[in-house]
């Protein structure tokens, strides 16, 4: 038990010596599921580091929240073979969301971010194809669905 | 192998192809599931845009409370229902810090393998059905009634079982319904050894699927494809080996793996799969832990995040769930494999013929009513035109007729 | 007169079916092909499954009508010859099932096309799908 939690601890503490004052909490979330919280600036750089130090080369998605404030964005990366899920956690402003792609470190992540642009309006900057994923043509524009403030009977 | 390299050996000139088209004017303002860029025969590029089926469910998730969102998460796609029923249970299990006493868990894989059963065989069906092979359509969906039954003696629905709960399951499984499990299971392995010989000797499968819709290992792993489309191509990744849930740490099991890397490697491997998943069925109702199937969940979860994996029949399958201290979760968020799958698909595509579409596509199981219309530009002429499923069939159908031999026999040389 | 006799008799005996799908989980749909399997087999009732709406009598639908599917099916309804009918499939046709509230889904096909049969179940069962078909057949037959 203490073994698996070593394992976790000695992922945080990495990203802590790279970071620096950029990594903002760490913290373990379940059976090697660790979530790295990081400032803006430096979410690539995380990214980065979790696929060159811990060969987290699979991008399982890009989660969105609206948390009223801000928007969050997790990343939620994969290592198969130690069963390693590494989730980057940064937040950005709300009302005007804007971020790089990741789609030069990922390739995946050309849908996922389509998908976040769609439901929550966050621009991704360097993305080649931010259109519709799923929203309808004639879907009003910029009315986010998955925003807070925004309830289906707003469409009526 | 380069793909785009073996589209140059082949074509020698240039043709400009006239389509007549289909009843759909292509000037209507309707959005078409996937755009395909050719050149004659050949595809060049393909774009897609998929919202056919977007529902809104994330956002209803929200306000519903945990125990309705079981029967939300199951229809989010009917045929891995207990795929997305599981997982969300399975994550609101660990949200909660709530464990699933063992018979529950079992009794949840168990489902989860059965589906898996009825998913693989559905699809050899309906992959049999694209290629113009209908008799072998008829007759694997006729046995798949068999595990259409034994679901159904479990859990009183074909589709749509509705077995999980936060906390467990809802219903147990009685010896005499073991008995009769086994026996229907009996029957479904030999059925599906009959199906791997069809597979591995039939011409108009081989003709269609061999070499076929390549994706290289490389291309595999940089565009993070998931299930039986990763695992034909060579990448050894199964979410039930990989990161263990549900009972999988206990049960033994194969990951099934080829290396051809085309869509008969596709095809193969979920036959495969099929056989595995009988024989894991089998061992675990042999070993069905005693004990209570289910325990108790809080009505209000406190604030907590966290995300958990299944390898549903088409790939991983994620689910994610931000509590906030009520009875309805924050924020729910599910990535189905197919997602994961569509960029992966369209490199697949790059360089294959027109006619090769229906089966390549096939070929990654999507969970989506696929590709209700397609358009495709010809980069050459110009021309546009919208097919729909049927019309694309009808044509790639008629095209090997024509042309299969050749294309063949140019395939199978290299 | 006997001639529309002949046509309503041709009708009954050998209707042919379009089926859409207007947005669905697939649930339904996969019973609406499990029909014309060989354990439910609707061809030996002549019932054909046919791929233009221009030869067929009867629209079976399943799923919520999602917004872009809307349109699609009124062309598709359009398109259809008279007489023709609807076979709405499944509970989500019927009020928008579990997705009733969603923002991107209309609660009921009836609220865009007129339906003839109602099958609710989630998913119904191939013999409850068949049922539904045959009520309409005895809809025809009275009238």
């Amino acid at each position: 038990m203490s073994e698996e939690t070593s394992f976790e601890n000695e992922v945080i503490e990495s990203f802590k010596k790279v970071l620096g004052e950029k990594f903002v909490d760490g913290y373990v979330k379940g059976k090697r599921q660790v979530f790295i919280k990081v400032v803006e600036d430096a979410y690539k750089e995380a990214l980065k580091y979790a696929l060159e130090k811990w060969s987290a080369y699979h991008l399982t998605t890009i989660t969105g929240i609206d948390t009223g404030e801000k928007i969050e964005l997790l990343y939620h990366l994969l290592e198969p073979k130690s069963s390693l899920t590494i989730t980057i956690v940064t937040e950005i402003s709300r009302s005007d969301p804007k971020i790089d792609t990741v789609s030069d470190i990922f390739p995946s992540a050309l849908v996922y971010e389509r998908e976040v642009f769609d439901l929550l309006g966050v621009i991704f900057n360097g993305h080649p194809n931010l259109t519709h994923l799923v929203l309808p043509d004639d879907w009003p524009e910029g009315v986010y669905p998955l925003r807070k403030d925004w309830k289906p009977e707003q469409m009526k | 192998m380069n793909v785009i390299v073996e589209v140059k050996l082949l074509t020698e000139e240039k043709r400009m192809f006239k389509i007549p088209v289909g009843p759909q004017h292509p000037a209507l303002k309707e959005f078409e599931n996937f755009t395909f860029t050719v050149d004659g025969e050949l595809i060049i590029d393909v774009n897609f845009r998929i919202g056919y089926t977007h529902r809104g469910i994330e956002k209803l998730a929200e306000s519903k409370t945990y125990i309705q969102n079981l029967y939300l998460c199951e229809r989010v796609c009917g045929i891995c229902s207990a795929a997305h029923q599981g997982c969300y249970a399975q994550t609101a299990e660990a949200l909660a810090g709530v464990t699933a006493p063992p018979r529950g868990v079992y009794i949840r894989t168990l489902i989860w393998e059965l589906e898996r059963i009825h998913s693989h065989l559905l699809w050899l069906g309906v992959a049999a059905h694209e290629i113009g092979f209908d008799t072998f359509f008829m007759l694997v969906w006729r046995d798949r009634e068999v595990v259409m039954d034994i679901l159904e003696m479990i859990s009183g629905n074909r589709v749509n079982y509705a077995m999980n709960t936060v906390g467990g399951v809802r219903r147990d499984i009685s010896d005499e319904l073991k008995y009769k499990i086994l026996k229907g299971l009996d029957i479904l392995e030999e059925r599906t050894k009959y199906y791997k010989e069809v597979c591995m000797k039939e011409q108009t499968i081989l003709a269609r699927a061999a070499n076929v819709g390549i994706l290289t290992r490389e291309q595999a792993l940089k565009l993070n494809a998931v299930g039986p489309t990763a695992r034909a191509s060579g990448v050894n990744v199964d979410i039930r080996k990989d990161v263990p849930y549900g009972a999988y740490d206990e049960v033994p099991f194969n990951v099934i793996v080829y290396d051809t890397c085309d869509v008969l490697a596709r095809i193969l491997v979920r036959v495969d799969e099929t056989l595995e998943s009988i024989r894991m069925s089998r061992w675990i109702l042999e070993h069905l832990p005693q004990g209570e199937i289910r325990t108790n969940f809080p009505r209000r979860v406190a604030e907590n995040e966290v995300l958990s994996r299944v390898e549903a029949p088409r790939g991983e399958l994620f689910y994610y769930i931000k509590s906030n201290g009520t009875d309805k979760p924050e924020r729910l968020k599910i990535r189905t494999p197919t997602l994961a799958n569509l960029l992966p698909v369209c490199e697949m595509l790059k360089g294959c013929y027109i006619a090769d579409i229906p089966i390549v596509l096939a070929g990654i199981d999507p969970c989506f009513a696929c590709m209700d219309r397609a358009l495709f530009i010809d980069e050459n002429s110009g021309k546009r035109w919208v097919w729909d499923t049927k019309q694309l069939r009808k044509y790639s159908i008629k095209w090997y007729k024509e042309h299969g031999e050749e294309v063949v026999r140019e395939r199978w040389k290299q | 007169m006997a001639l529309c006799k002949l046509v309503k008799w041709a009708r009954m005996k050998s209707p042919w079916i379009i089926h859409y799908n207007s947005g669905g989980c697939n649930a339904c749909d996969i019973e609406v092909v499990a029909a014309l399997t060989p354990r439910f087999d609707v061809e030996r009732f002549g019932i054909l499954l046919k791929g233009s709406p221009r030869h067929a009598d009867i629209l079976v639908v399943t799923g919520p009508v999602t917004r872009q599917t809307k349109k699609r099916l009124i062309r598709i309804y359009n398109q259809m010859p008279d007489p023709k009918f609807v076979i709405a499939v499944g509970t989500c046709t019927m009020s928008g099932g579990v997705f009733r509230g969603a923002y991107n889904v209309v609660a009921g096909v009836d609220e865009v096309i007129p339906v003839d049969v109602f099958v609710p179940g989630c998913p119904p069962k191939p013999e409850a799908i068949i049922h539904g078909v045959v009520k309409l057949l005895e809809k025809l037959q009275k009238s």
